[in-house]
């Protein structure tokens, strides 16, 4: 029972971080520099919108909830504070090599994590994992691509992309944080703290070959997904004015 | 004004294994293989897709029907022998279709490629023909072929009309008036 609680809050947690990266995502929607890449983007929203929606219906399943309704009933009328995203996702979109590069550092580091969930010995979490990671060998593929075409493009690409890594690099430390519930789910979930040890040696030597330099240390770091940036409020009133004009409604 | 405009590629894609490639459309992108990426995005939805190539439009040679019956085949303004390269034929034979993969011939020019399709393939008159050189495709691999295109066969959508967005919106707001 005790572990059912804490899978669920792993779940939502994983869930939270796909929601909101989705949804920053598709604010490049009809603003992309290219129409080309304003469907790469595009898609790649609605993917982690979609993700989003399967760690939530895991998340129902696990604690006996109706899953047709869980997941709208988490992003739509869920409060701002009871939401367990790391504020790397939260952050405005930016420019975009700040958005390319977000989704690389996020997608590099979900790569590992799904590999280690698909193992789980908990069979319908590691289905999940590897529905989603099919996926998300295409994000990585495509964000492999344009963060070195970025950082070594002109001399304006590099320096949007350099302090793009500035900004961002703190933020993403917050990726080995344990998540909500993982120290209670031994040998059912990857450590993040070991997953973050592979991604940090794999994207600092990525971002070297790509030609920026990665900053020296973390600098602050907020690790506690109960703490919210700035920018999130404002995020989880836009994601559900039009929701909450009337619960009832049936869309 | 500079033209900050990408290249264009040519975007084929194959719906089955064994069946032709057919043209589906172009994108823009700084690199043929942006280009496959992006041809991915933009094409890979709908029809399926198992395979897709990008070619650089400008590797593509062409004749309409109407320019060989008014002027013939072009010629190759150089006229000496160059090595043999493989090129792909590919035509249209209707309006609604595609231009569709119909066979390959070995030749030393586009020029010489088009000519030996013509002889090859012109009994089944088509509108318009393309050629260019194998050289010039990029493939999507075959191993990475579950991972690009299997997805977007189990995703399923809703034609917009569906939606019945606008009437919802009248409601909510004709209830908040009251």
């Amino acid at each position: 029972m005790k572990q059912s609680k804490a899978l669920a809050e792993y779940l939502i947690a994983l869930a939270d971080d796909e929601l909101i990266l989705g949804h920053r995502d598709s604010e490049w929607t009809g603003h992309a520099p290219i129409l080309e890449e304003d469907i790469a983007f595009a898609n790649i929203a609605l993917d982690e919108i979609g993700h989003a929606r399967l760690w939530y219906e895991l998340a129902a399943g696990v604690t006996g909830t109706d899953k047709s309704r869980y997941p709208d009933q988490q992003v739509y009328f869920r409060p701002a504070v009871d939401w367990r995203c790391l504020q790397l996702v939260e952050l405005p979109k930016g420019d975009w090599a700040f958005s390319m590069l977000r989704q690389y550092l996020f997608d590099a580091f979900e790569s590992h994590r799904l590999e280690g969930v698909t193992a789980s010995k908990h069979q319908p979490l590691a289905d999940v994992a590897a529905r989603i990671r099919n996926e998300e060998f295409y994000h990585l593929r495509h964000t492999r691509a344009w963060v070195p075409r970025l950082g070594q493009g002109t001399e304006e690409s590099h320096r949007r992309m350099q302090a793009a890594l500035d900004e961002l690099w703190p933020y993403a430390q917050g990726l080995g944080a344990p998540l909500p519930g993982e120290l209670e789910l031994e040998e059912m979930v990857p450590h993040s703290h070991s997953l973050f040890m592979l991604w940090s040696s794999e994207v600092t030597q990525f971002l070297i070959e790509a030609g920026l330099d990665v900053p020296k240390s973390g600098g602050r770091v907020e690790v506690d997904r109960a703490v919210h940036s700035e920018y999130f409020p404002a995020l989880i009133a836009d994601l559900q004015e039009v929701a909450q004009l009337d619960a009832e409604a049936q869309w | 004004m500079i033209d900050t405009q990408w290249p264009r590629f040519m975007v084929f894609q194959q719906e089955a294994v064994g069946k032709p490639f057919i043209h589906n459309g172009t994108v823009h992108a700084p690199d043929i293989d942006m280009a496959l990426l992006n041809a991915r995005d933009v094409f890979a939805r709908r029809p399926q897709a198992v395979a897709m190539w990008v070619v650089p439009a400008d590797a593509i040679y062409t004749h309409t029907r109407e320019e060989l019956s008014n002027q013939g085949a072009r010629q190759p303004a150089d006229q000496r022998i160059r090595e043999l390269a493989d090129y792909f034929v590919f035509a249209k034979f209707d309006k609604q279709d595609q231009c569709r993969h119909i066979g390959e011939v070995q030749a030393d020019s586009p020029q010489a490629a088009m000519s030996a399709a013509i002889k090859e393939f012109g009994s089944r008159d088509p509108l318009w023909w393309w050629v260019f050189p194998k050289s010039a495709v990029l493939s999507s691999a075959p191993e990475e072929a579950s991972a690009m295109y299997e997805p977007a066969k189990a995703k399923t959508f809703k034609d917009q009309a569906e939606y019945p967005v606008v009437t919802m919106m009248r409601e909510i707001r004709a209830k908040k008036k009251k």
